[in-house]
């Protein structure tokens, strides 16, 4: 059960920069608002959109999916968001991680910056920072705005209002440009947080995409799903010549021929790209398929 | 040499034609219709206030030495020679510049003041129209113009009228919240407190949770039990989201947001936006409030 | 041994899908509609 396909493997992970141009505009459609200094009011924003996408930003089609788990979680009435996340688990089973690889704009945003030439760092001896976003994910996505709440008993949005570099660059910034009612709301809050981004805009020249290693609360949900998700990795053994290609192009860290469910592993496919034998491929399906050998239930981190 | 010259000559000449020029076409002092006349004080009305907007610091000052005994002023007197004579009793709170950048504003406001009496005597419909017609969304350059009028409930039911209400006190504060904005609600007993200030000095202050609109009964019941929790007195309004006052709250997208009101129904300076927890936030308020009262008994 | 990871996966979905459901219907996605509309500026870190 379930598709191999090397050759469009190989077409995905070419396309994968356009692919994500393109995501990236799909979340956030209504362009014109950047001049108009509002934000889109209609129904779409009922829906979530699949990666890290604030709300604030003018353009914004949908919710975002941390924003809308805590505001449901901070709201005196409901304490866990049911509806987000059974969208995130349909979404993590369906797609895992490869939203990450491919759908999210702000994993767009690092790879671009990544792109400035300097001096590069691995990030192969640094595997412990990536506990840091389950930690995120816990704390300030589920537990603090439920647990942390006012005498309304009302909570507020932990990550979105301290953290999420996200918010700042596409909706802080865009909307005080052009709003100054907005531009003189601006205090300490912002200005902490606009060193956050700052900070990771800086890490993210120099490291991989380290917001999605380490901090990003919605990365590290899907990552907890990436070990069930329809959409996996696929090591062909019998083509496999062990010579260690794959691990060298892959800046999650992350070794295919081991581990190829890795919750590391963003399906970004520099590793089927690097394959010199065209062993390593996608594939969408329930379960493992028609398998020769080759690595399935050894699935470990 | 003798070209130069001869152009020299020229340029003179023209000068003064130019200016007459100039001058003949914007110095309209006689509007030709009514039209023209509710346009020319709607105008002057704008610039009046984009002066009093340039300089708050300044002018705070100014407000706040203005004590209630000063404001009093005889029909027909003009709002710039009060500037003037109120700037003169506090003339030491400033530097010998800000005298001077504040003499000569509000010499600009008699003047303004002066034309917009010479057109409410030619026309005295152009006065109430040019506050009628100006219903102004709430921009981001924060054009101050008219509070949209609205005819509602409070949560209680009891009928509030805007007219009433706004001339009904020297200051109103409108305060734009909904019932899951963790910050609006962290700031109702700093609004509450504002409310019991205000009352003393013929002011209030009231709520528009935009979720009550239209008299949503679940959204109204959820509003007032936060509003008893937080122990708020002051009354909160909701209305038709269709009429122009609930598109004006429509457009109302940032949270909280406060305006200020004046007597007429006009919007003083732009609206506060964000929590007025803050520090800073809290002080422009009062600084609009106080700007409010001063100019109140026109 | 595959089969149990094909049953989780199928799980799952119906779990997501479940989940889903029951959360609009109690009115979760209202409340994500109203929010995201609606411009908490503290609530995004202007402030």
């Amino acid at each position: 059960m379930g598709k191999k396909f090397s050759g469009v493997s190989q077409k995905l992970t070419r396309f994968r920069g356009y692919i994500q141009a393109a995501a990236t505009l799909f979340s956030n459609l209504h362009l014109p608002n950047f001049l108009k200094g509002e934000i889109y009011r209609g129904a779409g924003k009922k829906v979530c959109v699949p990666g890290l996408n604030c709300y604030s930003c003018p353009a914004a089609s949908g919710a975002c999916p941390i924003g809308a788990l805590q505001t449901v979680a901070g709201s005196a009435k409901y304490g866990f968001s049911y509806y987000i996340t059974g969208t995130l688990i349909l979404l993590g089973v369906l797609l895992g991680r490869f939203i990450c690889g491919f759908l999210c704009p702000f994993g767009w945003f690092q790879e671009l910056l990544h792109k400035i030439p300097t001096k590069k760092f691995s990030t192969k001896k640094l595997k412990y920072l990536t506990w840091i976003k389950y930690a995120v994910l816990l704390v300030a996505v589920f537990l603090l705005p439920a647990l942390a709440v006012n005498d309304v008993g009302m909570g507020d949005p932990f990550f979105c209002k301290y953290i999420c570099p996200q918010g700042v660059l596409e909706g802080a910034i865009p909307l005080s440009v052009v709003n100054s009612g907005i531009r003189s709301a601006l205090g300490v809050l912002f200005a902490w947080k606009f060193s956050v981004l700052i900070a990771v805009i800086a890490v993210s020249v120099l490291f991989y995409r380290p917001f999605c290693k380490w901090l990003c609360p919605l990365g590290a949900f899907y990552a907890l799903l990436n070990k069930v998700s329809l959409f996996r990795m696929k090591v062909d053994t019998g083509k496999c010549v062990a010579c260690g290609k794959c691990a060298e192009a892959c800046k999650m860290a992350v070794d295919v021929t081991k581990t190829p469910n890795h919750t590391e592993c963003i399906r970004c496919g520099m590793c089927v790209r690097a394959c010199p034998a065209n062993a390593v491929s996608f594939r969408y399906g329930f379960g493992e398929g028609k398998d020769k050998s080759g690595v399935n239930a050894a699935d470990n981190k | 040499m003798s070209i130069r010259k001869l152009a020299a000559a020229v340029l003179m000449l023209m000068l003064p034609v130019l200016a007459l020029g100039a001058c003949g076409t914007a110095d309209k002092n006689e509007p030709k219709n009514a039209e023209e006349a509710v346009a020319m004080h709607k105008e002057l009305m704008a610039q009046e206030n984009a002066i009093l907007a340039e300089n708050t610091k300044l002018w705070e000052q100014v407000f706040a030495a203005a004590d209630k005994g000063m404001t009093l002023q005889e029909d027909g007197k003009n709002y710039g020679d009060f500037l003037l004579k109120t700037i003169d009793t506090v003339k030491e709170r400033f530097t010998e510049d800000e005298l001077k950048l504040l003499k000569g504003e509000a010499e600009k406001i008699r003047d303004i003041e002066n034309k917009l009496t010479m057109i409410e005597k030619k026309y005295p419909d152009a006065a109430q129209k040019s506050s009628d017609n100006d219903m102004s969304m709430p921009s981001d350059n924060g054009s101050t113009g008219n509070f949209p009028s609205f005819e509602g409930k409070d949560l209680d039911g009891n009928e509030i009228k805007s007219d009433e209400l706004f001339s009904g006190n020297a200051v109103t504060v409108v305060n734009f919240w909904f019932t899951t904005c963790s910050p609006c609600v962290g700031e109702l007993s700093e609004l509450d407190a504002l409310n019991k200030e205000l009352s003393g000095k013929g002011g209030s202050l009231i709520g528009i949770n935009s979720f009550t609109l239209d008299g949503d009964e679940a959204a109204i019941s959820e509003a007032k039990a936060v509003l008893k929790k937080k122990g708020v007195s002051y009354r909160n309004v909701y209305f038709d989201s269709g009429s122009k006052a609930g598109k004006f709250v429509e457009n109302v997208y940032a949270y909280p947001t406060t305006y200020v009101v004046d007597r007429s129904g006009s919007i003083v300076g732009e609206p506060i936006v964000g929590a007025v927890t803050g520090k800073t936030q809290m002080e422009k308020l009062k600084s609009l409030i106080d700007q409010c009262i001063a100019a109140d008994t026109r | 041994m595959h089969w149990k990871k094909a049953a989780a996966q199928a799980l799952l979905l119906a779990v997501g899908t479940a989940m889903l459901c029951s959360g609009a219907l109690r009115g979760e996605a209202a409340t994500v509609l109203s929010k995201a509309i609606r411009l908490c500026l503290e609530c995004v870190g202007i402030g």
